[in-house]
């Protein structure tokens, strides 16, 4: 049984529907079901708020205008969703930065724990999973999307510290991912095998011209110890040349030497994240990716756009200042500009082995962690979509009225092809994915 | 070259005893007419069975006739049980004609040593060295610091330091409390607590305002040193709902970017368990920096800050570290591989390396680069560098052929550095890959991975190596490769004063407790449970306290001024806290501040007799619910008098109930091992095991079973036919002090774990010699593992193929 269908085997066959979860589980059934087309998940996060105004479209549907934020993704703009009415109506312990992040992905409440934020109750981690980390275990459940890793969790400036407001991927209650700050460190983990297969190739040689020496030295009984040593080693240099020989679809990018993970750096860091973040995806490292430029209440100083104070503080400025705000604009016009390199880059790649770009069959989700950051609202959380593979009709501006963001998770996962019914807190996905289709 | 497996049960096998000399008249001397008569009976009625020449045969009798029963013995066992199908049908001297002949052939310890003649092998590094020299040698290449490996004075406990203020992993010297040592680190720091009042720490309480930048909170900081007593995983559990840092086997100092080991910030009271398992080598200490901070919390929280330092110790349960764990002192760090190998080839009774696998091969690799990362991760640190300095290059190649020299413990010579350090350093893609790829073939290296190579290396540098890792299983030290290279290893005098110089090394103690360990048999002791309804107090506390109790006990010997073996088994006291006195009956130990440690306690009369009645080995050498005379039997035979044992010809269960409940456990066992098949060896296990029915099965002393007095007293028959009563653990140890046979096994032992090679191999007589000086000495353990370390360093015989040819005996 190699090509028939699912549904046909179990027409043929006379199965119930009762049986079905445990057929599916079969890796043949598996194998025979048509390949879905390659599907890719991206969550790029930016902090502290938008500037509403400057950020939403003003109309509906098909027909409507970026407004200056949003300007850098105008190449895109038949490829995007803008979704505005998106609420993070998680409640409980933490304050609403805290929840604002840790609820983000996960849309559960948090953990009671230690951590004092602004105001309200001291909390701990989010209490459950989140939804990037939920679709990579449901791509690496699967033969046909199984990849490496499943997941890369990158991260741009996001500080050496761990707490409910620099986390927002979790692999479970109380597990957060740390997102990889350091493009290097990503990069080692990305390559590092095959730097250490080329580092072990290179000592094979001399290390068996000191057997064979050390061979003819010792006497004909401890011989045999040291030839079969040598016989282990020959062994080895066969199974690094066959491992070398499946070689990757694209070379590891050569990252710029010596860029110290510090606050200026912030530009080239991203650059050089997002040329990782591509690349595994070329190489089939990972089908899942976070992005995540600092974290909740970050005070990034972007001195490259000629702006000295920290972002957090500039965030909590009120309308009226219009400085600040004008400020605030440039900043998330760069975030912007960064999601756009992204989706330039998956634009430009054709996807491996199908149709059309990379683009094509990767869903970008950009979002953040505060409606506004003056009032700290969590609602109107910006969610901006861009890409495709997902089956949702792009290319519109939506609006909705505070609807549960749990409803996007659903709906992402059942893009993805994976149909679960509730997503984090239950009470919140009454009314079902939300219909992007 | 390997030798046939059966001889791997029991410790005592490949014997070299007095038996050897005469085993060598009578193979040099015309055989008497018996031995080619027995030799024709035995192809007639034996060989079907056991083989041409005693070998075994598949699906008959399929072990090789090998052993260390005298010739007499042999001779009755044959005549009795002999052939199996129809024993008793040959004649008395049929028998002995027959006896003679195996013996004399393949059967004798001697006639094995002839037949399988001893050399020095050629051995890989075993795990435990492979572990403890990478230790070493990551320590040699770095730029000495200013923490010793190891300090003294310091003081039980770590040293404690509180603030009156919590800011996330900031300590603020204004704001100290109180400073002092604590003893554990097990708290709770209750509202209103005496506790919080002593120490002066502030309330929790936020101030009312809640974005008010005012301070509020308490922290801590605690510093010092652990000591693992065992190798092995350590779980590390730090339980606390407030926020830590914690740094083990790291230093806590930012600018050597480690990582914090256990970094948590968000807790919760719900799972305040932080847990991290590290690879320790036992006998060492290792830094640990704890950072604890009770952040701000709103009044009446039902959070209660607390910090709990917990660990799993291998063989160990969960518990407080205690205070004779931590010290107040500095270490530094050592690196601890944590690459698993496969086991070491354990089949003569102890670990040594002479096979290679590819899991082996592949452990070697895999070790390698994890020794690689570490070396590239602190590179600047190690090379006494810094990414800017512009003799960087220089230093790092330095460091390389530095490394190098290390790894193969001589200095290398020009075609070496050559191919080993520049040829990589200078076709490698970056300075960084070049290092790495130095320090993989480094570790790759037949010289880095075998103790036997030959190499160009001087004899006293060889000298070196062998004494070093007989002694510390690791590569010799600064001091004594100077001697080495002075020319100073020459003379037995020479390398002996070196020896103890070694001895002294904390890396020794390790050792050579490792050493007593395998003899007790400690590793393989896990399941000392029981029956919870018998025995409801002898809880995991008192299991962990039993075996710090046992350690303290043999470490005391050893390293007492008279290291006297004959109190190893005959000492009428034992090591205990508070605990173990209570639930033994044992008069209070006197003087002790913390209950982690022990005291010095002496039994009662007549109830005690060193190892061989210690609770912990006595409650592991029993069932749930009984004494085990056959299990306690087994251990005093292989470790005490030192006989080998052939596994059970025929598997028998013991189950109690299918007993008489009126009968004791002698009787049972009586019983049960009753059948001339089973007498075999139960002749020699149940008398000693007999001997401890003094002890229930948690190893407390009684004098009645089941309501009827103590019967422990039988006789033993020696292999020299004389028979000895043993009427308790005391008349054991008598005789196995006394005891030529059980001082040789002992020794032959010691000389296992120290060289991982056979005696033989260094001169037939080597055991014998090692005994009379043993016993000139007083039974002194120190002088004997020095003596041994200096025989082995200096072997009469190189490591080239030379036998142990018999000196043809004295007409």
């Amino acid at each position: 049984m190699t090509t028939m269908h699912r549904r046909a085997f179990i027409r043929q066959t006379g199965f119930s529907a009762a049986i079905l979860p445990f057929i599916t589980g079969l890796p043949s059934l598996a194998l025979a079901a048509p390949a879905r087309p390659r599907q890719r998940l991206v969550v790029v996060f930016s902090p502290n708020g938008t500037i509403p105004p400057a950020f939403w479209p003003d109309e509906v549907g098909r027909d409507f205008q970026l407004k200056e934020i949003l300007s850098p993704l105008a190449p895109y703009r038949d490829r995007m969703l803008t979704l505005h009415g998106l609420s993070n109506k998680v409640r409980g312990d933490g304050d609403g930065h805290m929840r604002g992040m840790s609820c983000l992905l996960t849309g559960i409440e948090l953990l009671p724990g230690n951590i004092m934020g602004g105001s309200g109750v001291p909390a701990g981690w989010a209490s459950g999973i989140s939804i990037d980390q939920e679709i990579k275990n449901y791509f690496q459940s699967r033969e046909l999307t199984r990849t490496r890793f499943g997941s890369l969790e990158f991260g741009v400036g996001v500080q050496d510290r761990a707490d409910p407001w620099t986390r927002m991927s979790y692999a479970g209650s109380g597990q957060p991912v740390a997102p990889i700050s350091d493009p290097y460190q990503m990069h080692e983990k990305l390559y590092g095998q095959i730097k250490d297969r080329e580092n072990l190739r290179s000592v094979l040689d001399p290390l068996k011209a000191e057997l064979a020496k050390v061979r003819t030295m010792i006497s004909a009984e401890d011989r045999r110890v040291l030839e079969e040593h040598e016989s282990l080693v020959r062994q080895l240099e066969r199974e690094i040349t066959q491992s070398s020989s499946q070689t990757l679809r694209v070379t590891p990018p050569d990252l710029e030497r010596g860029i110290a993970d510090q606050n200026d750096n912030v530009p080239r860091l991203s650059r050089m994240q997002i040329d990782l973040l591509v690349n595994s995806f070329v190489n089939e490292m990972a089908r899942v990716a976070t992005l995540q430029y600092t974290k909740s209440v970050g005070g990034a100083r972007m001195n490259w756009l000629d702006i000295t104070d920290g972002h957090h503080g500039l965030s909590h400025e009120p309308d009226t200042d219009e400085a600040a705000r004008k400020k605030l604009i440039k900043i998330n016009t760069w975030f912007a500009g960064e999601v756009r390199y992204l989706a330039d880059k998956l634009a430009a790649t054709p996807e491996p082995g199908g149709d059309g770009s990379m683009l094509d069959h990767t869903m970008i989700v950009w979002t953040n962690e505060l409606g506004k950051g003056n009032s700290h609202t969590l609602d109107n959380i910006p969610f901006v979509l861009l890409g495709g593979g997902f089956g949702f009709d792009m290319g519109r501006a939506l609006k909705f009225d505070k609807v549960p963001h749990n409803r996007l998770h659903l709906a992402l996962a059942h893009g993805a092809g994976h149909r679960i019914e509730t997503f984090g807190k239950r009470d919140l996905c009454t009314a079902g994915p939300l219909a992007l289709a | 070259m390997t030798r046939p497996s059966p001889l791997s049960f029991g410790t005592a096998a490949a014997l070299v005893t007095m038996a050897a000399a005469a085993a060598v008249v009578s193979c040099t001397v015309a055989p008497p007419v018996t031995i080619a008569s027995g030799k024709q009976i035995y192809g007639q009625k034996c060989a079907d069975c056991h083989g041409a020449r005693g070998e075994g045969v598949d699906n008959k009798y399929q072990g090789a006739l090998v052993g260390d029963w005298s010739l007499p013995r042999l001779a009755r066992y044959i005549e009795k049980n002999m052939p199996d199908d129809h024993p008793g049908t040959l004649a008395p001297r049929e028998s002995e004609a027959v006896a003679a002949y195996v013996f004399e052939s393949f059967y004798s310890p001697a006639a094995q040593a002839r037949l399988n003649p001893a050399r020095i092998e050629l051995a890989h590094l075993t795990n435990r060295q492979y572990a403890v020299t990478i230790a070493d040698l990551i320590r040699a290449v770095a730029p000495p610091t200013a923490a010793e490996p190891m300090s003294s004075d310091a003081t039980h406990g770590l040293a404690a330091t509180y603030f009156s203020v919590a800011q996330r992993g900031r300590f603020d010297a204004a704001k100290i409390a109180h400073r002092g040592t604590d003893a554990a680190v097990d708290f709770v720091f209750p509202e209103n607590g005496e506790l919080r009042a002593r120490l002066a720490l502030p309330p929790l309480d936020r101030p009312a305002t809640p974005n008010s930048r005012e301070p509020a909170g308490f922290s801590a900081q605690w510093r010092g040193t652990v000591i693992a007593e065992e190798t092995g995983d350590h779980e590390f559990v730090i339980r606390t709902p407030n926020s830590i840092r914690v740094w083990i086997n790291a230093e806590p100092d930012p600018r050597s970017g480690n990582e914090p080991t256990l970094d948590v910030n968000v807790s919760t009271p719900m799972d305040p368990d932080h847990r991290v398992t590290l690879r320790l080598l036992g006998g060492r200490a290792y830094p640990i920096a704890i950072d604890w901070w009770a952040l701000p919390e709103k009044t009446g929280s039902p959070v209660v800050p607390a910090i709990s330092l917990r660990w799993k110790p291998p063989h160990g349960s969960e518990r407080p570290i205690p205070a004779r764990n931590l010290s107040s002192g500095k270490a530094a760090p050592t690196f601890v591989v944590a690459t698993r190998f496969p086991a070491d080839d354990s089949s003569q009774g102890y670990e040594r390396s002479i096979s290679v696998s590819k899991a082996w091969d592949e452990a070697t690799t895999n070790a390698a680069f994890e020794v690689a990362n570490h070396v590239i991760k602190h590179l600047d640190r190690l090379a006494g560098t810094r990414p800017e300095d512009p003799a960087r290059a220089q230093k790092l190649a330095a460091f390389a052929e530095n490394f190098v020299g290390a790894a193969f413990r001589r200095p290398l010579t020009p075609e070496e550095t050559q191919r080993n350090v520049t040829a990589l350093l200078r076709t490698a893609p970056d300075v960084e890959n070049g290092v790495r790829r130095v320090v993989l073939l480094a570790l790759k290296s037949p010289h880095f991975l075998y103790t036997e190579v030959p190499a160009h290396e001087s004899d006293t540098t060889r000298t070196a190596t062998r004494l070093a890792f007989s002694l510390w299983d690791s590569a010799p030290d600064v001091e004594l490769a100077r001697a080495a290279k002075e020319g100073r290893l020459r003379t037995p005098e020479e390398v002996a004063a070196q020896a103890s110089r070694l001895l002294a090394d904390p890396r020794a103690r390790a050792k050579v407790r490792e050493f007593f360990q395998h003899w007790l048999q400690l590793r393989y002791l896990e399941d000392l449970g029981k029956d919870a309804k018998l025995f409801p107090d002898f809880t995991p506390d008192i299991i962990d306290d039993l075996r710090a109790s046992l350690g303290a006990f043999v470490d005391v010997v050893v390293w007492s001024e008279h290291s006297d073996f004959r109190d190893l088994l005959r000492a009428d006291y034992l090591f205990a806290n508070d605990r173990l006195a209570t639930f033994y009956g044992l008069p209070a130990p006197a003087g002790l501040a913390t209950s982690g440690e022990f005291a010095r306690v002496t039994a009662p009369a007549g109830q005690r007799s060193g190892v061989l009645t210690h609770p912990y080995l006595l409650a592991a050498l029993s069932y749930k619910s009984t004494s085990s005379p056959i299990h306690r039997g087994v251990f005093l035979t292989r470790s005490i008098v030192g006989r080998a044992l052939k596994p059970p010809p025929q598997a028998q269960t013991f189950d109690e109930t299918s007993f008489d409940h009126s009968m004791t456990m002698r009787e049972k066992v009586v019983k049960l091992t009753r059948s001339e098949n089973c007498q075999g060896c139960h002749a020699v296990i149940n008398p000693l095991g007999f001997s401890l029915e003094w002890y229930d099965a948690v190893g407390r002393y009684r004098t009645t079973e089941n309501g009827r007095p103590i019967d422990a007293a039988s006789d033993y028959t020696d292999d020299g036919q004389a028979s000895v009563r043993f009427a308790g653990p005391r008349d054991v140890a008598e005789f196995a002090i006394t005891n030529a046979h059980a001082n040789q096994a002992f020794i032959e032992q010691l000389f296992h774990h120290l060289v991982k090679q056979t005696p033989r191999a260094y001169g037939t007589a080597t055991v014998t010699r090692l005994r009379d000086s043993f016993i000139a000495s007083g039974y002194n353990l120190r002088k004997l593992i020095a003596e041994i370390a200096t025989l082995a360093a200096l072997p009469a015989v190189g490591t080239a193929t030379v036998a142990a040819t018999p000196t043809p005996p004295h007409p």
